[in-house]
Formats: structure tokens, C-alpha cells, sequence
């Protein structure tokens, strides 16, 4: 019966000792990957699209006179045919 | 005629004992749960295959020289198997999940709770007249909890080799159960409204952090839990081989061919541990009830854990994914995503799920670790 109690408690001890170092392992853990998350995180989609957007809208690639000969010689194609 | 009588003292019926006959029948449970039911039959019907042959008498499949006494000597005794099948789970395994929200890892340790109490609740048994668990045997049986069946054997051959035939079948078998076992606590926990949480949507995750993840593991095992390593390591290899990217084909080969042929010989040496001598003991009833406690407790504490969190973070986590936190994966992810489309059939918690489930997987490998550097 002794011996049994005896087990018990050294049962316990492993538990409690045991959840502490499952938790401040994976802890550990957590914190690392916020470090390298820190460093290596890509950048968040949303910012992304801005800036593949915003060239397009801020810079125009064709000019508003070649815009206008292109228009005027898609014209001149369509009345041809 | 004396040539018909040495036929007959040799044939299977003049043999037989009871117990043979009996654990033959359990092989055939097993086979009919993996068949008909669909339970882990990649894991249950090997098993079941192997009980039948283990038990045919005069077959000397598991005496010496015989295949199924060097599949266990080789494989298990060595606890090379689970370490390959581990390596094959690693390059399965994708971290995303995990990466993208780290806090879930503390989901995965909640869990390992059953582990523990399960070591408590195996040294109470030897309260009742009958079992007799030394601490070893406690911590071999306690580790069913973990719900990682490469675990449990791996640490049942260190610490348990008596046990390990009782210890694999109830690992797995409850395994299999997980969508039986877990969705009443889970539901017993929650409130309705928990249950409708939805979550944000994960960030992107980078191919670097992935590349990193699995050395970093590896390197915080090798400094603070070096008897993790075994397992840990292999896990780590594994994932590696599969995010590096230039090693494709050992990718594919660790996460088919080689788990494959792995898992055939493992069934049928831990199969060949249900001989009726070693199974037909009270120890191994005892071993099913504690197995099926310890996987409800570890659900318990994954689930309030995650309560806990959702709590402090203003409900924005469901309490649900605690759940997953024993390993079982992608099982129990899967049946958390179930319960809780039950509850809101536009919340699906899947890749949530993924998180805490691949941190149990590493939550048990670490306890594995503790409970191997404390009693190994």
C-alpha cells in the first residue's frame, strides 16, 4: 500500500513536471517562429495589390496623342473593310 | 496408418488451445472493423492479419527464425519502424497552418494533459488487487493519449515491450474511434454561440519560414529535450525533404512507397504480438479503459485550453480547435471542421484545425521525450 502511495506521488511529480516542460518547450517554440516570422513573413496580400495597382493607375503607359493615332487608325481600318 | 496419426498431431485442429482460437477471432475483429467499418484499415488490417498468423499453432511464424519474429526484432525491437513511419508523417505533414498562427501550439501541449493523468490514473489501477504496472509500464500506457500511434510504439519498445501488442491496437483503435469519442465532449464544453465563432482568414506563409520550421524544431530538441530527438528528428527530415524542394523524389518516396512498405511490416509485427499468452490478460483491459481516458482527457484540456484563449483574445478563436489538439491527424481536425459546421454551415474550421492537429503531433512527440528522459 506504501509503495503504492509512494508511486502516486512520483506519478504526480512527472505529471506536473512533464505538462511544464511540454508548455514551456512549444512557448519556446512560439516565440521563435514570431522571430522568424518577423524576418521572413511575405508582405500582407492587400499591400501587394496596391502596388502592383498603383503603377498602372499613376503611370499611363500610351500617351494621349499616340492614344488618339491609334484610335484614328483603328477608324480608318474598320471604314476599309 | 501411423502416417495418418503423424498427419493428425500435426494438423491445426489437434492444437488448438482456447486462448489461440479466441485471439484468432479478435485478429478477425480487427480485419472486420478495417473491411466493413473502414477503421484505420491501412494500420487495423495488417494487425488483424498478423493476430491470425501469430496464433496458427505449430507455424512458428513469431518463434525464432520465423517472419513475423524477425519483422518485430528488426522493426520494432529497434523502434525503426515508427521512426520511418514518423519520417514518412513529416514529409505528409504541411506546417502552414501552424506557421501562420504559432499560437495554436499551445493547443497542442493542452492536450498532452491526458498523457499525464493517464500516468496517475495506470499507477492507481495497482490499487486493484490484479495490476501491477511498474512506473515504465504507466508511461508506455499513458502515451496512448497522445493519439500517435508511431509514438506509442516507439516508446512501448523502450519502456514497455510486454505491453506493446495492448498499447498499439488500443492506440490505434481509438485512433480510428476519434469521430465516436471526441464530438460529445467536444459539444459537453462548448455553448452553442462558442461553436459559431468564425476565425480570420490565415496569412500567407513564405518558403523560407516553412525551410526554417522543421530545422528550428529540431535545433530547440537538440538543446532542450535530446531523448525527443529520435522521433523529432525523422519528423524534421521528413518535412525538410518536403519543403526544400529539390529533393522531390525522397519526398515522394518517404510519403508513399516507403511509409507504405513500413506500414505493411509494422502491422504485422505488432499483430504478432496478440498471442493469446501475452494478450489475454486483465492488464490488457486495464490498458483499453486507461487508453480511452486518456484520449478523452486530452480532448477536455485541448477544448478548455482553447476556451481559455478564446476568452483572452475577445472570441476569436473557436473553442472547438482545441480538440484537435491530440495528434490523430488529419482526424481530428476532420471532425472538428464537422462539429462545427453542425453548429454554422458557412464556418469551415478545417485549416484552423490544421494548426493545433500538427501541434499535437510535435505536443506528443515532446511529452515522448519527457516521459523517455525521466524513466528511460
Amino acid at each position: 500500500m506504501e509503495a503504492i502511495s509512494e508511486q502516486l506521488t512520483d506519478a504526480l511529480g512527472i505529471m506536473i513536471l512533464g505538462m511544464c516542460l511540454v508548455f514551456v518547450f512549444l512557448s519556446v517554440l512560439i516565440l521563435a517562429m514570431k522571430l522568424v516570422a518577423k524576418k521572413y513573413a511575405p508582405e500582407p496580400q492587400e499591400k501587394k495589390r496596391n502596388i502592383a495597382l498603383q503603377p498602372t493607375a499613376s503611370k499611363p503607359t500610351v500617351s494621349p496623342l499616340m492614344a488618339a493615332v491609334i484610335a484614328s487608325a483603328i477608324h480608318q481600318h474598320r471604314q476599309k473593310a | 496408418m501411423e502416417g495418418l496419426l503423424a498427419f493428425w498431431s500435426e494438423s491445426g485442429i489437434a492444437n488448438f488451445t482456447v486462448g489461440q482460437i479466441f485471439m484468432m477471432g479478435v485478429g478477425c475483429l480487427l480485419l472486420f472493423l478495417a473491411i466493413a467499418k473502414g477503421f484505420e484499415p491501412l494500420l487495423l488490417l495488417p494487425i488483424g492479419f498478423g493476430a491470425i498468423l501469430a496464433n496458427i499453432p505449430n507455424a512458428g511464424f513469431t518463434d525464432e527464425g520465423g517472419l513475423l519474429y524477425f519483422a518485430y526484432h528488426v522493426g520494432i525491437e529497434t523502434g525503426i519502424f515508427p521512426l520511418l513511419i514518423f519520417m514518412g508523417v513529416g514529409a505528409l505533414t504541411d506546417f502552414g497552418a501552424l506557421i501562420a498562427n504559432p499560437k495554436m501550439l499551445l493547443l497542442g501541449a493542452a492536450a498532452q494533459f491526458g498523457i499525464f493523468a493517464t500516468l496517475l490514473g495506470a499507477i492507481g489501477l495497482n490499487l486493484i488487487p490484479g495490476f501491477e504496472f511498474s512506473m515504465q509500464d504507466a508511461a508506455a500506457i499513458a502515451i496512448i493519449g497522445g493519439a500517435d500511434g508511431p509514438t506509442a510504439i516507439f516508446l512501448a519498445s523502450k519502456l514497455a515491450p510486454d505491453l506493446l501488442g495492448a498499447i498499439a491496437v488500443a492506440a490505434y483503435s481509438y485512433m480510428a474511434l476519434v469521430p465516436l469519442i471526441q464530438p460529445p465532449i467536444m459539444k459537453l464544453l462548448t455553448t452553442e454561440s462558442e461553436r459559431q465563432i468564425k476565425m480570420e482568414q490565415l496569412r500567407e506563409v513564405s518558403k523560407k519560414e516553412k525551410i526554417i520550421f522543421p530545422l528550428m524544431v529540431l535545433g530547440l530538441t537538440i538543446l532542450f529535450l535530446p531523448a525527443a530527438t529520435p522521433l523529432v528528428g525523422m519528423f524534421c527530415l521528413g518535412n525538410l525533404m518536403r519543403e526544400s524542394g529539390v529533393v522531390d523524389r525522397l519526398s515522394s518516396t518517404a510519403q508513399n512507397e516507403l511509409i507504405n512498405i513500413v506500414t505493411i511490416f509494422l502491422g504485422l509485427a505488432v499483430g504478432s504480438k496478440l498471442s493469446a499468452d501475452k494478450f489475454l490478460q486483465v492488464e490488457t483491459l486495464g490498458i483499453l479503459v486507461l487508453g480511452a481516458v486518456a484520449f478523452g482527457i486530452g480532448t477536455a484540456t485541448g477544448v478548455l485550453m482553447a476556451k481559455l484563449m478564446s476568452k483572452l483574445s475577445g472570441g476569436k478563436i473557436n473553442p472547438l480547435l482545441g480538440a484537435a489538439g491530440v495528434s490523430a491527424v488529419p482526424m481530428a481536425a476532420r471532425v472538428v471542421n464537422k462539429v462545427g459546421l453542425e453548429s454554422n454551415n458557412q464556418n469551415f474550421l478545417l485549416m484552423h484545425a490544421m494548426g493545433p492537429n500538427v501541434a499535437g503531433v510535435l505536443g506528443s512527440a515532446v511529452a515522448a521525450g519527457v516521459l523517455l528522459a525521466v524513466l528511460g
